[in-house]
């Protein structure tokens, strides 16, 4: 059959210039947040096998995850000045079309027969890919494979690239959320754990860039208006007029990107509508998918690196409440003095001492990753009673939907990186009713948990990313909306920056 | 003064009396500008994998310039001594690599460098490209000479740069 170059295959191309432009740029916002890659599943001060910051860190004061945020510049990231939430709202939004429309691709592929232009039919192709490249290396252009519209190497780095290196971008990106990395436990494990699997991630990200380079080159070789007018017209008999047009779509795409990162950097909430109309339909999905999580207690963070105090390892993001009644807690070490309040829309309000609630755990803990929506993690045993059960106990009205957890935490007044207000989270039932969904008292079976991870209760959220796992509980609220309480958001993060509730993915 | 309560007095971290105790510092950003140049962002820490790396690179220098000595098709006049001498020279920086820790790239660059002039060298004379008359294979062993010997310079100036550091050395993160 004539391979050729059919118009699908030409939209795809052209499409994909789109999508991977805009995953890259948001790709970089994403990782400058957290601007570290690891080996092992643990972000262990100094073990990163690199860092993309200029900033070295306070070396003899407390410094939370929130400061690690590095500025890069809009040219180069989107949205950039470090707005990771925007720049997740981009990678979502462009992840749902890119993903499409590879599914579309690798379809077509295989009912039109296509798929013979990347998959080598003959071990000949490997041998002639050898050739092909010793004759690139000798400065020469190597013929195309007869009845191909390309050579061997070409078609050996295509097929890469579209049947290799994307399904594992694809998958390596989807293991970045909470909801399947934690539903998918044994996959996470097994692979290295969250980290690693960010390292492979960043390492497509390499390929991409590393294939966007030689292909640009090669196609200089080859000659420019010859190889784009094959991917305007599907062949090279009018190379200027297809030259030109494809040279006038490479315009169009960086005025896409100007266009896009002014309109995020004037408008977000506008972004946060166009995100919520193109990815909500698919991640409310992963709801469906309840964490399942279960590390060995020898997984905790500082085991593995012989420090002898684990729980001084599991990072702390945000800074313990100053208020005095908070503090006058602290003094009097929580047992006899805090008590959790579980109120709203319940026919049995209630008031729990830590006391109280170690009974009602009854001994019951869960070993999970913690998923910081920045990049970091660390692995903690908790022990504690699922909110399901708590709620249970309280037994919910009819008609309630929702589970608003306040802070004894201002994020003002404890933590100069941000603007004011109470912190409080909140969570559709379902969520809450997930098995992971704990209120946690005790980390690493020490006794409780430090101040800086959320003493004396918090709550752990394993399906979400990790802000969403309020810290410092002061009352639990059952209510029939959310949308009334704070910016009506759904929590102090989503309020006062660009998070989605749904931090599913 | 020790203070027994610090963990990173503990670990040797003693950085009193600098402003990189208590607050976060941003280096490499000039006067008047907000971000520091691109690549100064970017910090690789695999020192043995890039000690490899480099040996890697001055090997295949010495490989393909042994190959070309070994032709019949000589690129300029008395280019085979000197071809020869250059791949002794990469045999003894990369047993002296393999063997020992010591920090030799700035050799490397020598070699690099000595590659580069036999290949202008081959432009001016008779270079063993096809239309010189040479077999493909022979064409693309003597272009990896200038490409290995321009990515070997390329690898210097980043560990030089700071993007990247060969063992025994170590980026030395402490965040």
């Amino acid at each position: 059959m004539d391979l050729g170059f059919p118009w699908w295959l030409r939209v795809e191309h052209f499409l994909n210039i789109v999508f991977i432009s805009f995953l890259v740029r948001s790709g970089i916002e994403i990782l400058g947040t957290y601007p570290k890659l690891y080996r092992s599943q643990h972000t262990v001060a100094g073990t990163a096998w690199a860092q993309f910051t200029i900033q070295r860190a306070p070396k003899h004061k407390y410094y939370t995850v929130g400061g690690e945020y590095d500025d890069y510049s809009p040219r180069l990231s989107l949205p950039g000045r470090g707005l990771l939430g925007l720049g997740r709202y981009w990678h979502f939004i462009t992840v749902t079309g890119f993903v499409s429309s590879w599914v579309i691709y690798f379809v077509l592929l295989i009912f039109t027969g296509q798929w013979r232009r990347y998959v080598p039919t003959s071990l000949d192709t490997f041998t002639q890919a050898g050739h092909d490249m010793i004759a690139y290396l000798a400065f020469t252009v190597p013929d195309a494979v007869a009845g191909m519209p390309f050579n061997a190497v070409q078609q050996l780095s295509y097929g890469f690239v579209i049947l290799v290196l994307t399904p594992l971008v694809i998958i390596t990106g989807a293991f970045q959320s909470p909801a399947i990395a934690n539903y998918f436990s044994r996959i996470t494990r097994a692979v290295g754990g969250r980290q690693v699997i960010r390292t492979v991630h960043f390492l497509c990200l390499l390929g991409y860039v590393a294939f966007f380079v030689v292909h640009v080159l090669m196609v200089l070789i080859h000659g420019y208006a010859h190889e784009t007018a094959k991917m305007v017209f599907g062949n090279s008999d009018l190379p200027v007029a297809g030259g030109l047009i494809f040279t006038i779509g490479l315009v169009v795409v960086v005025a896409l990107h100007v266009v896009a990162t002014r309109w995020t950097l004037s408008d977000g909430r506008a972004v946060e509508r166009l995100h919520n109309v193109v990815v909500r339909p698919w991640s409310n999905l992963l709801y469906r998918l309840p964490a399942r999580m279960h590390y060995s207690r020898s997984n905790v963070s500082g085991d593995d690196v012989a420090l002898q105090n684990a729980t001084h390892n599991f990072r702390g993001s945000g800074r313990p409440p100053e208020a005095k009644e908070y503090l006058a807690l602290m003094a009097n070490g929580y047992d006899d003095d805090y008590v959790l309040e579980i109120g709203g829309y319940v026919e049995r309000p209630m008031s729990l001492t830590i006391r109280d609630l170690r009974e009602l755990a009854d001994g019951h803990s869960q070993t999970t990753l913690h998923h910081c929506v920045q990049g970091f993690s660390s692995i903690g045993r908790w022990s504690g009673i699922t909110v399901s059960d708590l709620l249970d106990l309280a037994g919910p009205l009819p008609g309630a939907t929702d589970v608003v957890y306040t802070s004894f935490q201002n994020m003002g007044r404890d933590d100069a990186l941000y603007e004011g207000g109470t912190y409080y989270e909140s969570n559709p039932m379902i969520e809450a009713r997930m098995p992971q969904t704990l209120i946690a008292f005790e980390l690493n079976d020490e006794g409780e948990i430090p101040a800086k991870n959320g003493a004396p209760v918090r709550l752990r959220m394993e399906t979400s990313t990790g802000f969403r796992s309020l810290k410092w509980l002061e009352r639990i609220e059952v209510v029939n909306r959310y949308d009334i309480i704070g910016q009506g958001r759904g929590g102090y993060f989503e309020d006062a920056d660009f998070y989605d509730r749904n931090q599913l993915i | 003064m020790k203070d027994e309560r610090s963990p990173a007095l503990r670990a040797g971290v003693d950085f009193r009396g600098t402003e990189n105790a208590t607050v976060r510092v941003s280096e490499h950003v000039k006067p008047g500008r907000k971000r520091a140049p691109l690549l100064r962002y970017i910090r690789i820490n695999l020192p043995r994998v890039t000690r490899l790396l480099l040996l890697l690179v001055v090997a295949v220098i010495g490989a393909a310039s042994a190959a070309v000595a070994l032709s019949d098709h000589e690129p300029f006049t008395f280019a085979g001594p000197i071809l020869w001498s250059v791949v002794g020279v990469t045999v003894v920086f990369v047993a002296v690599g393999l063997v020992t820790s010591a920090r030799i790239w700035a050799w490397g660059v020598g070699i690099a460098v000595a590659s580069l002039l036999v290949y202008l060298g081959g432009i001016a004379g008779d270079a063993p490209y096809v239309w010189n008359g040479a077999s493909v294979v022979l064409a693309a062993t003597w272009n990896v000479t200038l490409l290995a010997s321009i990515g070997y310079l390329v690898l210097y100036w980043a560990l030089r740069y700071g993007m990247m550091v060969a063992a025994p050395d170590d980026q030395n993160f402490m965040d």
